[in-house]
């Protein structure tokens, strides 16, 4: 179970994950880009491995938990209680881990083999939370708003969560953990996104649905279906844009974009950015600097009309 | 009541037939034939029991939470996709009739709003996993794609600590037997690996030190794999000589 721990103004520990390294470049970019504007800072995990996502625990559980403890273990090394990822993905199996390694005879099984492959044992002392917590728990809408320099006046925003953020409960800790939004109606996204002056569809009705990213390729008709009504729910509430804040989403959403075009028209796509992408212009970044050309739906020539430099 | 189903009912007449005194003569064994089924076997909860992912099936008190909230069932629309059921049948252990969801059960996207919601703590996704390994495992369903997929992403970290995904996308599409538009692919790929994007073949990401951490793993893994395939054909865990 994730539980808080450390001091509340620790410099956590920040876990990239293959994403954010590879497909993902342009939220690692802006991430980076809005806590530099926001003074906070996190210290990356250098030679950290892949959390087996969600495929791994279907063939072994113990594989499935000692690689997100390696890096769990990783982050205690640098002395950190707290660990920072930007990927659904990734926090679903980091708190997983810190379920498993809650029984004291999983943690002790779990340790001998990271001591067998080279690694510092886990404890089992490190809180996971998502950026977007991160970001709003430290800085908060308030700072976000003293910050804007360009707001998105006139945008409307459809805010993706996704599922994993802050789901299931009983891995991240929701009601034990403080500072975990809530996983049936997080909030944390259209606060931030309000505060950067945009309009936000708060009862967006896909908020939370899952984009059918671990099947993206394995169940293609499931995985064109969800990421295209991630984009219908938005526009038939009157969206200019959607924001999402995991990088298996924005990729899976963007690599459906022909299929989605074929089977519901080109009037179906809207313009699919990373919540930091959209935070970073409106604390001053330039398109360019916000990686925005990356996305294949380019929000760049979007915002570029609408006068964003 | 009325019988409707006149096949199930075998009518034998009987002419004068006294019991202890009393004339029962007339329609007699105007029975039901028996619709009880004796082809249960406990094994797969036994075995689904026996796995950490699948431990929590005992819980279930068969609500329905988790398939009202599925998004399988209801966003896709697929409505023989129904976890409550697979852990009833898997529960009573109906594997005759398990067996006719082999092409369905793998379908499900993990987006764990079940886990969320169950009242009593059952690991939906988990379990309905763990009863599409038993499937698979005892030969009941064919590897699916999803297991395809599992196995290629799985094997492709640990080569080098972190994914090279256009390996896995190729090694994937390989598996699959489809074919990947190469030009196409390769001018989107050339895009991605000048703006950074893409670490793959000489340019990919390694962990350091992952030399040692590889064959630990891998053991683990082919060990698991050999476990859960022999407690699924052999004799149920904890059934003694």
């Amino acid at each position: 179970m994730n539980v808080s721990r450390g001091r509340p103004d620790e410099v956590p520990a920040y876990y990239p994950g293959c994403s954010l390294d590879g497909l993902g470049k342009a939220y690692e970019v802006s991430c980076q880009w809005v806590l530099r504007r926001l003074e906070l800072s996190m210290d990356r995990i250098v030679d950290y491995n892949c959390c087996g996502a969600t495929e791994v625990k279907n063939l072994s559980q113990d594989v499935s938990v000692v690689l997100p403890a390696r890096n769990l273990a990783l982050a205690r090394g640098m002395g950190r209680h707290q660990v920072v990822a930007a990927c659904n993905g990734c926090v679903y199996s980091l708190t997983r881990a810190n379920d498993a390694v809650s029984e004291e005879a999983t943690r002790g099984r779990i340790n001998e083999h990271l001591s067998a492959g080279g690694s510092p044992a886990y404890d089992g002392e490190a809180s996971v939370q998502h950026v977007l917590e991160f970001i709003h728990n430290r800085a908060g809408p308030d700072r976000v708003r003293a910050r804007v320099r360009r707001p998105l006046a006139g945008l409307t925003v459809a805010p993706y969560y996704g599922c994993l953020y802050s789901r299931p409960k009983r891995y991240t800790g929701v009601g034990l953990t403080p500072g975990t939004d809530d996983p049936e109606h997080p909030a944390f996204l259209d606060a931030l996104l309000r505060a950067c002056g945009a309009t936000v569809l708060s009862d967006y009705s896909a908020k939370t649905i899952c984009c059918g990213g671990g099947h993206a390729l394995s169940d293609l008709d499931v995985s064109v279906a969800f990421s295209a009504s991630v984009m219908n729910e938005a526009k038939r509430a009157g969206a200019d844009l959607v924001a999402t804040i995991c990088p298996l989403g924005q990729i899976n959403i963007e690599n459906n974009l022909d299929r989605i075009r074929q089977t519901y028209g080109p009037e179906a796509i809207l313009p699919v950015a990373y919540f930091t992408q959209l935070m970073a212009v409106a604390l001053g970044a330039s398109l360019r600097e916000a990686r925005l050309k990356d996305n294949f739906s380019r929000p760049d020539l979007f915002l570029k009309g609408k006068g964003f430099p | 009541m009325p019988i409707v189903e006149p096949s199930l009912v075998e009518v034998q007449r009987t002419e004068q037939l006294e019991l202890d005194g009393i004339d029962v003569s007339g329609d007699w064994n105007t029975f039901l034939r028996s619709r009880v089924h004796t082809d249960l076997d406990l094994k797969v909860l036994e075995w689904v029991r026996s796995q950490p992912q699948g431990e929590t099936i005992s819980r279930c008190w068969q609500c329905g939470t988790c398939t009202a909230g599925c998004c399988m069932h209801t966003d896709f629309g697929l409505e023989e996709f129904n976890p409550r059921y697979f852990i009833y049948l898997a529960q009573i252990g109906y594997e005759a009739e398990l067996r006719k969801y082999a092409e369905t059960i793998w379908r499900c996207v993990s987006c764990n709003k079940c886990v969320e919601r169950c009242p009593k703590g059952v690991k939906v996704e988990e379990v309905v996993h763990s009863i599409g390994s038993y499937l698979e495992v005892t030969g009941m369903a064919k590897e699916s794609p999803a297991d395809r997929f599992d196995r290629a992403y799985t094997e492709n970290l640990l080569r080098r600590g972190v994914l090279d995904e256009a390996a896995l996308f190729q090694t994937y599409e390989r598996l699959e037997g489809r074919k990947t538009p190469g030009r196409e692919l390769f001018r989107l790929g050339l895009s991605m690996l000048l703006s950074g994007r893409l670490h793959t073949g000489p340019f990919a990401h390694r962990t350091r030190g992952w030399g040692k951490m590889r064959p630990v793993l891998t053991r683990l893994m082919t060990e698991d794999l050999r476990r859960r395939r022999e407690t699924a054909r052999g004799p149920p865990p904890g059934s003694g000589p």
